[in-house]
């Protein structure tokens, strides 16, 4: 809870991991925070965004990754403590920096969270960040739960400036998104006093002889940091009585300890907290001891690897168990049965327990459910632009390719079956992707090429893009989703936003200023919510030679009725007019809005010409419409253009009473 | 002992208020708990779900399968699409009410044959995991308290009454008003212990 993380109280609070973090970072009085939002760090920002005028912290949500990995460091260099969160693939972007980071060191504390996506819950690819640290010589911790969270958070401060490097917690979905009981230590915040980037007399500059130089004394730093892992408290060994011994890390560690729980077997554990550099005396000495050793970790052998090393030095017969050996698997995250299965075998445990038949039984009784598939909000402005974008290609979606990017539209690749036209499947790689892969695809291909971007990737990643098509004059058409936020990651600020925190207030971009600046001359701006009006903008940007732009404008509904709400207006919902509605189910079958379902009885109904027709209507339940009214605009029956918005919203409160949800 | 339970719905139901009531609870009262939520996609009408574990001896934040005392489900549909994690002859506590997924709604234009599914074609597959299921009104009973969005509460207060739960009714009481918006928290209070009078 917020009160919690802020309180002054020695007490132990509930806390969500990502909100332990935070703590951890007040508790060690960081001044300067930066992010770029991304599940599951997200909640890391938002509660940073809630607390930092209170603390007097500098927080930027940045462009991108990159951008706010430089201003922690350039922060550190000032003279501040600083951390920044991000996820497994915004290390992707900031890696140019981070890797020179490497060489460079900083000054003040600086912390990195970064947080891998085992089974890609919220993500393109399931990548193990571990190797980042690897390979950059930047010392890494990782967190087995909340209460590790905070305490590594504050400890990698201490190896921050003890070591003069920045500092990674490395950290998994499953990690970032529990919650324990978590104990609150003193929160001694200091003024912020400005310090001085000259007088530390440090230099953060690497190219060649200069580099050569620093890299001969990170190799240095990598061993007095390995030094103090061997000692860690983060690193801690169980003794026990089975001659087959287990090394782990992170979230699993906690599936480990149960699972022996479970079997009742006792085995000597080493939970490893420090991952880069390894503790490898520590790990020698715990494989001497043992005949077997099982090493459980998500995603890449990385540990394993590491043991198999160290095993020829210190026991050259350990029989090594886990991935390379076919017992766990690199895919996917881990949880109890899976670990159970391994180690019941391993350890020739006889167990009543079958989770795969539970498993099997409850898959045969699902098997009646309807799937729950990700969709676009009551309201949501991507489904007007999509229902139009649609209407625009019937006829010739063979010769369109649409190039899909990142953001709430990327759902467009669950909702095949409803946009069978677009394709929105085709094409998914990574933030701003679908602008040069756009580019490349016209220079290659016949069809027409429509690039999709939100307005936050067409910060992130997407300006050099667009600079691009702009400078070898593309024959690409764009269309922006401009939302107004961040929307996917719960709505947070982008350079297009007009509202920031107290502390750091915005200078909202335009969009089409920044493309008018870049040079493209045909920029169309739409109403999305006017869905009908949207139709031939894009029948005549398809037809044209490229590049166009079309900014499809419409705030998203989630952040819109926040705003509505804090201005006390109140959320008009619409509703099916059973004179008018003649059963014919276009707002169902082509708009595919969670609000609209279909009455399970039929209904009589006369038409004009007075003849009576049976069939099933359609209704819009009050508790989730948004009132964005396009429903109404893509009705066949609906003379919109002849009734105001208000007209219709009175003929609702006028029937209100009689209005029963579903 | 460990006590789990397994609460789930439709994202914008109010699931994470309940396991944040139950966790600041546990924290005030001496209990240890862990949860793990979903989280990620910030879109409404998703599949959500908590899982709730509290106890000396709990490591894992996943409750593994068959192993849910109580599942909570503040939806139909739902309520049996996490079934696999409840124990056999467990308790369930599930909302009367049915949000229908919008794909079931694309299917059914497609042809009319496609009907929705029902809580009685629900409640039977459920009972071949367990008898004990009580079937709670929350929205009318939410209307009752005055807040419509209540519904939550009213299914934590029927889950009070449940054997093994480790929290009591009063203790909860006392941590509802830390938690809810101030101009709420007379209609959630009236909305638990409504919700713990009306279970049987």
């Amino acid at each position: 809870m917020l009160a919690d993380v802020i309180s002054t109280d020695k007490k132990n609070a509930f806390l969500f991991c990502n909100e332990a973090i935070v703590r951890g970072a007040l508790e060690s009085d960081v001044k300067v925070v930066a992010f770029y939002p991304g599940s599951p760090i997200s909640e890391i920002l938002d509660t940073f965004y809630l607390i930092s005028d209170r603390f007097d912290i500098k927080m930027e949500i940045a462009t991108n990754e990159k951008v706010a990995l430089e201003i922690v460091a350039g922060a550190s260099m000032g003279g501040q403590r600083s951390l920044i969160a991000m996820k497994s693939v915004g290390l992707n972007v900031a890696s140019d920096t981070f890797f020179s980071l490497g060489y460079t060191g900083i000054n003040k504390g600086c912390v990195l969270v970064f947080a891998d996506d085992p089974f890609c819950h919220s993500s393109q690819s399931e990548e193990d960040g571990r190797f980042f640290a690897y390979n950059s010589y930047i010392p890494m911790l990782e967190p087995s739960d909340p209460v590790e969270a905070k305490s590594m958070t504050k400890a990698a401060f201490e190896i921050s400036e003890k070591h003069q490097t920045l500092v990674l917690v490395r950290t998994t979905t499953r990690i970032n998104h529990q919650s324990t009981i978590v104990p609150l230590e003193p929160l001694n915040r200091t003024e912020f006093i400005p310090g001085s980037f000259r007088e530390s007399n440090k230099k953060y500059a690497t190219v060649g002889s200069k580099a050569r130089e620093l890299k001969l004394k990170m190799l240095e730093r990598r061993e007095l940091i390995r030094e103090d892992f061997e000692e860690s408290e983060f690193n801690k060994i169980t003794d026990g009585t089975e001659n087959i011994g287990i090394i782990v890390s992170g979230v699993s560690y906690n599936y480990v300890l149960e699972v022996c729980s479970k079997l009742k077997i006792n085995p000597p554990i080493l939970k490893l907290g420090t991952t880069y550099p390894l503790p490898k005396n520590l790990i020698s000495s715990f494989i001497k001891k043992i005949k077997g050793v099982i090493v459980v970790e998500e995603l890449s052998p990385y540990l394993e690897t590491n043991v198999k090393v160290l095993a020829k030095d210190s026991n050259l017969n350990l029989n090594i168990y886990g991935k390379t050996s076919g017992h766990f698997s690199e895919a996917f995250e881990y949880n109890i049965p899976i670990v159970f299965k391994v180690f019941k075998n391993l350890y020739k445990i006889d167990t009543t327990i079958e989770y795969e038949i539970n498993l099997a039984k409850a898959d045969e009784l699902k098997s009646i459910l309807p799937v729950r598939i990700p969709v676009f909000c009551p309201g949501c402005p991507h489904r007007a632009t999509f229902w139009a974008l649609q209407k625009a290609v019937t006829g010739k979606s063979n010769e369109i390719a649409l190039i899909n990017d990142i953001g709430c539209y990327s759902m467009l690749l669950l909702n095949k079956e409803i946009y069978p036209k677009l394709n929105g499947d085709d094409f998914l790689l990574s933030m701003g992707a679908t602008l040069g892969a756009g580019s490349g695809i016209s220079l290659a291909a016949q069809e027409k090429v429509i690039s999709v971007i939100g307005d936050s990737t067409f910060f992130h990643a997407g300006l050099p893009g667009m600079i691009n098509i702009c400078h070898h004059n593309e024959d690409v058409v764009v269309i922006i989703l401009d939302n107004s936020v961040t929307a996917m990651t719960g709505q947070q600020t982008n350079p297009g936003t007009d509202f920031g925190t107290t502390n750091n207030p915005k200078n909202k971009i335009q969009i089409e200023d920044v493309l008018k600046g870049i040079g493209f001359n045909n920029i169309i701006i739409n109403d999305c919510f006017e869905a009908k009006n949207c139709i031939p903008s894009f029948r005549k940007a398809l037809e044209e030679p490229g590049p166009t732009v079309i900014i499809s404008r419409g705030p998203c509904a989630l952040w819109n009725d926040r705003k509505k709400r804090k201005r006390g207006e109140k959320i008009q919902p619409y509703y099916v007019d059973q004179d008018i509605c003649r059963k014919c189910h276009t707002c169902m079958r082509d708009f595919y809005c969670p609000a609209i379902s279909m009455d399970s009885h039929e209904k009589e109904f006369t038409d004009d010409n007075g003849k009576i027709w049976k069939g099933f209507s359609s209704h819009i339940s009050p508790k989730l419409c948004d009132g964005c009214g396009v429903c109404s605009i893509i009705c066949p029956y609906t003379n919109h253009e002849a009734r105001s918005e208000k007209d219709v919203i009175k003929i609702y409160e006028k029937k209100r009473e009689v209005r029963h949800d579903l | 002992m460990t006590y789990n339970l397994m609460t789930c719905g439709v994202g914008g139901q109010g699931l994470m208020l309940v396991s944040n009531v139950i966790g600041i609870a546990c924290a005030e009262f001496g209990l240890n708990i862990r949860t793990a939520e979903t989280h990620g996609l910030a879109q409404r009408s998703g599949s959500i779900y908590t899982h709730v574990r509290i106890g000396e001896e709990i490591y894992s934040p996943l409750i593994p399968y068959g192993e849910a005392d109580a599942l909570l489900g503040m939806e139909a549909n739902e309520t049996l699409r996490y079934i696999e994690f409840l124990k056999p002859d467990g308790v369930i506590i599930m909302n009367n009410y049915m949000w229908h997924p919008v794909q079931s709604t694309f299917n059914r234009v497609q042809d009319a044959a496609n009907t929705y599914l029902s809580i009685k074609t629900i409640m039977a597959q459920l009972e071949k995991i367990t008898k004990t299921i009580h079937l709670v009104n929350a929205t009318e009973i939410a209307n009752q308290a005055g807040n419509p969005l209540t519904s939550n509460l009213v299914l934590l207060g029927a889950l009070v009454k449940t054997e093994g739960f480790p929290l009591s009714l009063n203790q909860l009481q006392e941590i509802v008003p830390k938690v809810v918006p101030e101009k709420a928290i007379t209609a959630n209070l009236k909305a638990l212990l409504l919700g713990y009078e009306n279970r049987k």
